[in-house]
């Protein structure tokens, strides 16, 4: 199924900034996360279609699957 | 109520504002009858501070209970050399006055917690937040939706910066309740969160995200254009980057009580 995935900030540095991506069914957020290699401790946000999600979501065939870091600092 | 009435000085000082369309001698009342707190007088607040001050918000709470160091010169805009080991509300109130004098301050030199953060905040109509970490940024956004005041929220990193405004407590044009501050991170993340002193900040980024964020105030007391409700601003610096994201309520968000 594919899935959008949008990056933003930090996790965008060797990556990409957007890109439509094939997984498996039944993959999960933390599925994702896993494979682009993004440590799970520096995610500030998980949006699914705009709705804050947790990395145990099952995503579904075109989601839209936006990552965030913590940017904590003021 | 406090007199708002604009004198000779002030309608020249704002003359600016008083000419802009959907402003004017009523917005600029607003702004002077408005009570707005900052929380955080470092780096976002620098811009926030002083771009509040010279648009002639009323009074200004600045809660913060760090002194000004050396390395904080480098983007903390409002503070000096000259104010190096001195209280940042202390310094940040005298820039305030120097900019303008109409503006009254109110210094909270403090940490808020879970005693104070209720009768500080509860004390203002807006709330700003430019501090430096999470726990402290949750225990504000509740208490802000709680006592259902706007909070207009931003944070920095590096090249990079977010800014968001919470309205939770008020319903959009769909009759629903607009998102809150744990519709975008329903709990405090785990383990600590890289700061500014360990991986840096570029010194201007904190003056594009406040000076933003003080647009966010400024356009919430005089209601012009649409603040960024439901809305995440990504800022990124190193492309100039600046994205949109739209997000929704939880359904299951419910408002904080206080303790």
């Amino acid at each position: 199924m594919q899935i959008t995935v949008k990056l933003f900030a930090t996790f965008r540095e060797g990556r990409f900034k957007q890109a439509d991506r094939d997984y498996p069914i039944g993959t999960t957020v933390a599925n994702v996360v896993d494979d682009l290699a993004i440590v799970p401790s520096e995610i500030g946000m998980i949006f699914v279609k705009g709705r804050a999600a947790e990395m145990d979501y099952v995503l579904k065939e075109n989601d839209a699957l936006a990552l965030f870091p913590l940017l904590g600092g003021g | 109520m406090a007199d708002t009435s604009l004198s000779p000085e002030e309608l020249s000082r704002y003359s600016r504002h008083i000419l802009l369309r959907d402003v004017g001698g009523p917005g600029q009342q607003k702004l002077k009858a408005a009570r707005v707190l900052c929380v955080g007088a470092g780096g976002l607040g620098s811009p926030i501070i002083e771009y509040l001050a010279a648009a002639g918000i009323g009074t200004l709470g600045l809660v913060d209970d760090d002194v000004v160091s050396l390395s904080n010169l480098q983007r903390q805009v409002v503070h000096t050399s000259a104010n190096i080991g001195r209280l940042k509300v202390d310094s940040a109130a005298e820039r305030v006055a120097a900019i303008n004098p109409h503006v009254v301050v109110e210094r909270h030199a403090l940490r808020l917690d879970a005693g104070n953060v209720a009768d500080i905040v509860g004390n203002y109509d807006i709330v700003v937040d430019g501090t430096d970490n999470f726990p402290t940024r949750f225990l504000i956004a509740d208490t802000a939706y709680a006592l259902e005041k706007p909070l207009v929220t931003a944070g920095v990193l590096e090249f990079y910066g977010s800014l968001t405004t919470l309205v939770p407590f008020r319903r959009g044009a769909d009759g629903a309740f607009l998102p809150s501050w744990r519709c975008l991170m329903p709990r405090e993340p785990e383990g600590t969160a890289l700061t500014c002193a360990q991986v840096g900040i570029l010194g201007a980024v904190v003056g594009v995200l406040g000076t933003l964020a003080a647009c966010e105030v400024l356009k919430l007391i005089t209601g012009v254009g649409e603040p960024l409700i439901g809305r995440l601003l990504m800022v990124d610096i190193r492309d100039m980057g600046f994205d949109v994201v739209d997000y929704e309520r939880n359904p299951a968000t419910v408002a904080p009580k206080l303790t």
